[in-house]
């Protein structure tokens, strides 16, 4: 419930209010945003498999972040930031997907 | 020792079902791979209290969380229109190669397009030519054939009739002829155009030229320059000189600048001559 009316305030907030946003995060945002989602959905299993713990959720949700975001910046430093990129974005993906699944087995049983 | 016995015996029996029981019970949880009870009831115990409010501090931070990360989400979304100050050196060099290549493409197409237009152009011009030639040799060959009216110096030539014998068609070709020598362009003589298939003859009731009548005094008209046609009329022992000799006829030549010359000749349809293609 919380998660939900969150998402829909921040939203409203990002439709009305736009800010720059600094260039130096400009390319971290949307591994961020992915990241995050990750770590949303991880909540949403463990919700579902009763074993749901706010402190974990948090710590997963800013440790997902951060990982996400200073691999790829590692990455930049390096110069194979868009690779790195990539590799980050395939492995959040298959979390969601696996993440998805299995909350999808909860809700149909069976 | 065998009360003792008696006693524990039926103990372990029960506490052996009981763990049965509660193992099954474990068992259809229908959980994750480990059932989760027992951790819950204890923090419960421990938080007892302040129980909602820690639920209340939970739901906040999901609530916080969560519209983190829609924010970012709806931020990003509008970023689409980024920068290029976030691309990398390698995205930026291969946009510029893009970018040039398509520039290079659309120089060529442009360079096609104007080959094509000076074409055009030419094509063009070449019409026009053609036909400013064509309305030319239109008005030349109309003014040759008789088909245009045609305006210009020359003479005007009175004959009367001869006192002495009728002037007869010979000597009319002849001034015809002497006038074509000198140069004449037109020639009518009254209401005739003279072209090249006039002919002239002689009949009982005076000259025909191309099929009409000719009334004297025979009025000839010639465009061409003025001095040569009177001089090849009115020159000594010339056709002027003949026919007021041989024939008694008064040879009136009058010089102008403007002779009109209205009569126009049909053309004639071939019936025979073909234009070799």
């Amino acid at each position: 419930m919380a998660a939900v009316l969150g998402l829909i305030i921040g939203v409203v907030i990002g439709i009305f209010v736009q800010p720059d946003i600094p260039v130096f995060m400009q390319p971290y945002l949307p591994i961020m945003v992915v990241a995050a989602l990750d770590a949303l959905l991880g909540a949403a299993r463990a919700y579902f498999q009763r074993s749901f713990s706010d402190k974990v959720f948090v710590i997963s949700f800013f440790s997902n972040v951060i990982t996400a975001t200073l691999l790829v910046l590692l990455g930049n430093q390096l110069g194979v930031g868009s690779q790195l990129q990539t590799a980050v974005i395939v492995v959040l993906g298959i979390r969601i997907f696996s993440n998805v699944s299995a909350i999808r087995r909860f809700i149909f049983r069976g | 020792m065998a009360p003792h016995r008696k006693s524990t015996r039926p103990d372990v029996l029960s506490r052996m079902h009981d763990q049965h029981a509660q193992d099954r019970k474990n068992d259809r949880v229908e959980t994750g791979s480990f059932p989760v009870v027992g951790r819950k009831p204890r923090r419960n115990r421990s938080l007892d209290s302040n129980r909602s409010r820690a639920r209340l501090i939970t739901n906040i931070f999901v609530l916080v969380l969560c519209a983190l990360l829609g924010y970012g989400y709806v931020i990003q979304i509008n970023n689409t229109r980024s920068t290029y100050e976030t691309m990398s050196e390698e995205e930026l060099t291969r946009l510029i190669s893009e970018t040039s290549n398509q520039v290079q493409l659309l120089e060529e197409r442009r360079n096609e397009l104007e080959d094509q237009l000076t074409s055009l152009q030419e094509a063009a011009n070449t019409q026009e030519e053609a036909q400013r030639i064509a309305r030319q040799n239109e008005e030349t060959s109309g003014i040759l054939s008789g088909r245009l009216p045609a305006v210009g110096k020359g003479v005007v030539i009175q004959i009367s009739q001869g006192r002495i014998a009728t002037v007869d068609a010979a000597t009319m070709f002849s001034l015809i002829e002497e006038l074509r020598n000198a140069g004449a362009e037109v020639i009518a003589i009254n209401d005739v155009r003279v072209v090249t298939r006039t002919y002239i003859s002689d009949t009982d009731e005076g000259l025909v030229c191309d099929g009409t009548p000719l009334q004297t005094p025979y009025v000839v008209k010639a465009i061409g320059d003025p001095q040569n046609l009177q001089n090849a009329v009115s020159i000594a022992g010339g056709i002027g000189s003949r026919l007021e000799v041989r024939y008694g006829a008064t040879v009136d030549v009058t010089t102008s600048d403007s002779v009109e010359i209205d009569e126009i000749a049909e053309s004639p349809q071939y019936t025979y001559a073909r234009t070799v293609q």
